[in-house]
């Protein structure tokens, strides 16, 4: 039968409502399982004032039947078949006459039982118990109380919908009492409707100026669109996060297009449509990619006959207009080099001094990095733009769009004539913002903003501040992400260790802690970031952490040997190796063994190990050292029989000291060996324990 | 239509909703949050229901009476409601047709908008409201004040009210408006607005100011010491104020600024404190 739950809410942000239905369909299906409830079709429907669940229920549990057990047939008849003490007092407690009860053979013999069928419980039942819970129990990133302010939720609850094949299921939260009603849209139809199934509410949704499905309100607000720029012959400039941003916050489409004056079109594009995004989330329109004096904005109304709508935008727009423009000239007739001195007067963070100082740091670990990347042919663009590249930061236009940060920089530096490496390098150094985001697309850009973002996670670290998951004043995990991302996208392999102290050095004594802490911190730190990007590359975490194992290096090369497990880890020989691998890692556990002496092999197992290996150790090496990490396996499977061999031939723990310190010796060469190509005891092995 | 029939319909209706109507607030704040009749009212225990309308001061955003927008005093029309009711975003709704606004006709709008105090160590969830691409208000369910929880929750609702009759008269430019029917705002402020544009950016004597600072934070510690949050917030609402200004004067340094904000989020967290303690000679006069 049909289910419909609706979460009546306080515009709830869009995040907020596809973590909210998400959630709360999994919890649902997860408890209505265990209840032995079927769950069909179930579907999420939403706006940002509604959080809607519908789908198709069995009625209630089945019913059961039950058998119960009771005294041995021998304790509970006396020989002439009367029911002893024992039976009847069974029978009263179950609550059965005494000529009901049966003889059950079960396997310690016979036993008297009784039938007894237990009524299922109802759906409605179940969901008025089991819902309350599940909608305590969501969270978000930022919850908040209201009211008397006993519950946590992402925004106040205002009412609960909740029916079952028609009828109400009643259940209440927080002093709320769910019922059978709902209310149209807030301005335009606010008066309480009852409904009793899902195509009804849907319906009377509608007819009230609610369109439930947020697809659909997407599709209208694309046909709308379509419609409006269609006999301009325009388009609407993509912005697929406005858009769904939009698609959520309105209940009821409608698209107005409107206009501003022509003469703001000698602004940069960025900056018109950043004016335009933010505040009024206005869309932009082009022609054939040139910016048009044309703005769509979606609102939340059934139409706009008078024009109030349009003519309220374009008069905001305006205003806003007129001070970037105003802000455009100011900041150009200021000059932008010239204003480098000003971030004295900026603050990065109290004890590593002002961005000035940064600008000065960049500036070396830029020289440093494009040393390091044998790719990097323009030294001098670099040092150019690591000076420039904060000095944004002082104009006014990014003192008003905070957001156009980077991209002001790129455009002064071009307006001032620097060369096309620069303006990139200055205009890029903020990406990625996130892992969705691309990295710069410039060398340039690449290498100023690693500079960047390892310069803030170096120095932050460094003195001591510790982020936490709920604390990261300065972004550093968005940093660190960054930096893995860059390094991953642009193939550069940088010694890791050599790296940071590079940057630490840079800062001179402004950071006081060793610099074994601080690398300690960092290693573990970035593990973490490029964990989270290789697993969104699909790899296993088991084989993340066998590269992780071998060290960390470099973070790129990290990246090639977790690369190189997830390629071969299908392969026959891969599980085979593995398990041969932990076995040698279990032999050494807690050992210590000198050089391998030659001479005291006696076996001819042990020796051909050692000739064996001799030889792939020999191959292996320029392969490891290229960055082959696929090669460097496939080579050292070929230690595989060989090892078998020794293990299955030779005693390791020998007797004779000589014989078995020599063994051990040879094990651990070999692990030696392969711990450059990854931590293989960290992989999981289906069958491991027979392995062992 | 005039931004003084504005207040008296909010007035009005904000009286009619059961607040108590404040009087405006003779300390200098940046916004209506920072004034008494919010600050202390969200701490502790006890409903309130208040409304008042308080001029805000925000010396950088002079423009010397040239820009149509920006000014460096405007007035907010506040309203404070413990606990919050449930049916409070229609009741506010409510209020906007209570100001002449037909809202068939347009789009209202509640757009996600976090907003936080780090000088008073508060913030709240909530949203800027937007009437057909303006925001009109800000409304704010609080969760934290001078650095403590908040419970119950109160609702605040900030109208701007210049922008808010600039909406309702079509008017481009603030010194257009009408103050009321006969006097308008450029005859009651322009002056004001260049007076005091040259005041904060050129004249007020940054040694004066600096004094006057440090006079107010010796005098706000030594109040919370006597346990007289009241007056002991004066001296911090000054404090914040003459930061301010130091600030249009440009005469913040980098690391001055973080340590003087710092030292004003610290004494408004300890009057906080004093005020919301068991023996408080405040809140049991409150």
């Amino acid at each position: 039968m049909e289910f419909l739950l609706e979460i009546k809410v306080e515009e709830m942000p869009l995040a907020h409502v596809r973590t909210a239905l998400e959630d709360m369909s999994e919890k649902l299906k997860k408890e209505l399982a265990s209840a032995r409830i079927s769950c069909d079709g179930l579907r999420r429907f939403s706006t940002t004032r509604r959080l809607i669940l519908t789908a198709d229920l069995a009625a209630g549990q089945a019913d059961r039947d039950e058998l119960i057990t009771g005294p041995p047939k021998a304790a509970a008849f006396a020989a002439d078949g009367t029911p002893t003490p024992a039976a009847l007092g069974f029978a009263r407690s179950k609550g059965v006459d005494v000529s009901q009860l049966q003889v059950v053979t079960t396997e310690k013999g016979e036993y008297v039982g009784v039938r007894k069928a237990v009524k299922g419980r109802s759906a409605a039942d179940i969901l008025a118990e089991t819902l309350p819970s599940i909608i305590t129990s969501l969270s978000f990133p930022k919850m908040m109380r209201w009211g008397m302010g006993s519950l946590r939720f992402s925004r106040p609850i205002r009412g609960l919908l909740c029916l079952l094949d028609g009828n109400t299921v009643s259940f209440s939260l927080d002093g709320l009492v769910s019922g059978n009603r709902t209310t149209g849209h807030k301005l335009h139809a606010p008066e309480d409707i009852e409904v009793r199934s899902f195509e009804e509410y849907r319906a009377k949704l509608r007819e009230r100026f609610v369109v439930v499905d947020a697809d659909e309100r997407k599709a209208s607000i694309l046909r709308q669109i379509a419609a409006l720029v269609e006999p301009v012959k325009a388009e609407m400039y993509p912005d697929p996060a406005l858009l769904d941003k939009l698609a959520n916050d309105v209940e009821s489409p409608f698209v107005v297009m409107g206009s501003f004056p022509d003469y703001f079109l000698q602004l940069p594009l960025e900056v018109l449509s950043t004016a335009m995004r933010e505040g009024q989330k206005l869309f932009s329109v082009i022609r054939s990619g040139k910016q048009l004096p044309l703005f769509l904005g979606v609102a939340d109304v059934v139409g706009d006959p008078k024009g109030f709508i349009r003519t309220g935008h374009e008069r905001v727009l305006k205003a806003r207009l007129a001070d970037a423009r105003f802000f455009w000239d100011q900041d150009l007739k200021a000059g932008f080099k010239k204003r480098a001195p000003r971030l004295k007067q900026v603050l990065f963070q109290e004890k590593l001094g002002s961005y000035e100082d940064k600008a000065a740091r960049l500036e070396k670990i830029v020289a440093y990095l494009c040393w390091k990347v044998e790719t990097c042919k323009s030294a001098r663009e670099l040092a150019a733009a690591a000076v420039l590249c904060k000095v944004d930061l002082v104009t006014d236009m990014v003192r008003e769009f905070p957001a156009l940060q980077g991209t002001m920089g790129g455009l002064y530096a071009k307006a001032e004539g620097f060369p096309p490496p620069v303006v990139r390098a200055v205009a890029e150094h903020y990406l990625p913002v996130s892992a969705d985001d691309p990295s710069p697309a410039s060398l340039e850009g690449a290498i100023l903003s690693l500079a960047d973002k390892l310069d803030s996670i170096v120095g932050v670290i460094g003195i001591g501040v510790q982020t936490t998951g709920s604390s990261d004043p300065f972004g550093l995990r968005r940093n660190a992400q960054g930096v893995c991302k860059i390094v991953l996208d642009k193939k550069f392999s940088l010694p890791f260790d050599r790296l940071v102290e590079k940057v630490i050095s840079v800062y001179g004594d402004k950071i006081k802690r060793p610099k074994a802490e601080i690398l300690d911190q960092l290693r573990e730190f970035f593990s973490g970031r490029l964990r989270y990007l290789l697993e969104r590359e699909g790899i296993r975490y088991d084989l993340i952490n066998a590269a992780l194992g071998a060290g960390m290096d470099d973070l790129y090369r990290v990246a090639l040997r977790a690369r190189a497990l997830d390629v071969l880890k299908a392969g026959p020989q891969f599980e085979p190796l593995i398990l041969m691998a932990k076995r040698v890692n279990n032999i050494l556990a807690g050992q210590t063994a000198p050089a391998v002496n030659p001479d005291h092999f006696v076996e001819k197992a042990e020796k051909e190990l050692y000739a064996t290996f001799t030889i792939i150790k020999e191959n292996v090496g320029p392969m490891i050292a290229k960055g082959d990490f696929v090669q460097a396996q496939k080579i050292v499977f070929r230690l595989q029989p060989a090892l078998n061999a020794f293990f299955e031939k030779v005693m390791v723990m020998a007797e004779e000291p000589k014989l078995r310190k020599n063994r051990l010796a040879l094990l651990q060469t070999i692990h030696k060996m392969l711990l450059r190509i990854a931590d293989y005891a960290q992989v999981v092995v289906e069958g491991e324990k027979t392995g062992k | 239509m005039s931004l003084q029939r504005l207040i008296l319909n909010l007035h009005h209706f904000w009286a009619g909703q059961g607040c108590d109507l404040a009087p405006t607030y003779d300390v200098e704040v940046g916004a209506g949050t920072m004034t008494p009749d919010t600050f202390f009212r969200v701490l502790g225990p006890r409903p309130w229901r208040t409304a008042y309308v308080q001029p805000a001061r925000r010396p950088t955003d002079g423009r010397y009476g040239d820009n149509p927008n920006r000014v460096q005093k405007h007035h907010q029309y506040q309203v404070i409601i413990k606990p919050s009711p449930a049916d409070i975003q229609s009741v506010y709704v409510r209020s906007l047709g209570a100001c002449g606004i037909d809202l068939h006709d347009h789009d209202l709008r509640f757009d996600e908008d976090d907003w936080e105090s780090p000088t008073i160590g508060a913030w709240g969830v909530g949203w800027q409201v937007m009437l057909d691409g303006l925001e009109v208000s800000q409304f704010t369910y609080f969760q934290q004040a001078g650095g403590l929880e908040v419970s119950p929750i109160p609702v605040e609702i900030t109208y701007g009210l210049e922008r808010l009759e600039m909406f309702i008269e079509g008017k481009d430019d603030i010194y257009d408006l009408q103050w009321s029917d006969d006097v308008t705002y450029r005859d009651l402020r322009l002056d004001e607005e260049r007076q005091f544009s040259d005041y904060n950016f050129n004249r007020a004597t940054v040694k004066t100011l600096r004094s006057q600072f440090a006079s107010s934070e010796k005098e706000a510690k030594m109040l919370v010491e006597k346990r007289l949050p009241l007056p002991a917030y004066d001296q911090c609402l000054k404090c914040s104020h003459l930061f301010n200004l130091l600030d249009a004067r440009g005469a913040i340094s980098v690391t001055e600024r973080v340590k003087m904000i710092a030292q004003i989020r610290t004494l408004v967290a300890q009057v906080a404190r004093v005020f919301v303690a068991p023996d408080s000679p405040a809140e049991g006069a409150a």
